[in-house]
């Protein structure tokens, strides 16, 4: 991927490699599936360490506040995650890749012979804010997956998580690189 | 953009009801540069000063980002959830 940099017109825009395209519409649907499943009234389900973390307790040492907190608030802002993870998607295009593929087969894949050219990735400031908020949810989802510590060193160290964890590595370099992006 | 008033912080503290703080905690996903980012447009803090708190977060563990009555810093840590970052609201040191 190439860097993002801010147009004149104020839009920010980079270029994707094919396959850099086909893996995060992989990963922001995955993470539309994972939010559009939450049922906030489930307290098992809120409880479960990837969900908990995007919508954590507002009063850690009140779980009653809490509770009350997250019935106010909890449902919009899944709303909000599910808009943004659609705006990341509608930016990426079509699906021309099975949406059954592993995420290994999309990290692990390079690009094939058939799709050599790379894509532009065009995006207007509403969009950004939507890119930047999913890139987020994304990684706090995928750091919980590969178990990072409070140090931010990851524990699981399989053979399939050593391709998770670079896919987290590459969704902060793009979320950096947009962050820089739209500071500059 | 909501920002944060003085005026509102100093009359807050002044009254008989010790505020509410909102809190935002050091995580190992988010990065420095986006949670400075979060804190200037969100909060509508300086460059510096959003620096300055990011670097409070990342060193101390935990920054207090805004003070004023439970309501407002109520929405503030809606927002920062919305953002991913890990916040909660306390009562304001005494």
């Amino acid at each position: 991927m190439m860097e993002f940099r801010r147009e004149e017109s104020g839009t920010v825009s980079a270029m994707f490699e094919p396959v850099e395209v086909d893996l995060l519409r992989h990963v922001a649907s995955q993470l539309l599936q994972l939010l559009a499943s939450v049922d906030t009234e489930d307290a098992s389900m809120i409880a479960q360490p990837a969900i908990h973390r995007l919508l954590p307790d507002a009063y850690p040492d009140d779980p009653e506040a809490a509770a009350e907190f997250r019935r106010f608030t909890a449902d919009g802002l899944i709303e909000g995650k599910i808009a943004n993870a659609g705006v990341v998607l509608a930016a990426l295009g079509d699906d021309e890749r099975s949406p059954d593929s592993e995420w290994a087969d999309a990290a692990g894949a390079d690009a094939s012979p058939h799709d050599p050219l790379p894509v532009p990735i065009v995006l207007s400031e509403p969009q950004v804010q939507s890119w930047l908020r999913t890139l987020t949810d994304l990684r706090l989802v995928v750091a919980d997956r590969l178990q990072i510590d409070p140090t931010g060193v990851p524990h699981l160290d399989d053979e399939e998580s050593q391709v998770v964890n670079e896919i987290y590595n590459w969704l902060g370099m793009v979320q950096e690189s947009l962050v820089y992006a739209i500071d500059a | 953009m909501p920002q944060i008033d003085e005026s509102t912080r100093i009359r807050e503290a002044g009254s008989l009801d010790r505020p509410w703080v909102t809190v935002v905690w050091d995580d190992p996903v988010n990065l420095m540069s986006y949670v400075a980012y979060v804190f200037r447009s969100y909060f509508g803090v300086s460059a510096p000063e959003a620096e300055r708190l990011m670097l409070q977060v990342h060193n101390n563990g935990r920054a207090v980002v805004a003070t004023g009555n439970r309501e407002s810093m109520e929405r503030h840590v809606e927002a920062m959830h919305g953002y991913g970052l890990w916040a909660t609201l306390d009562k304001a040191e005494e």
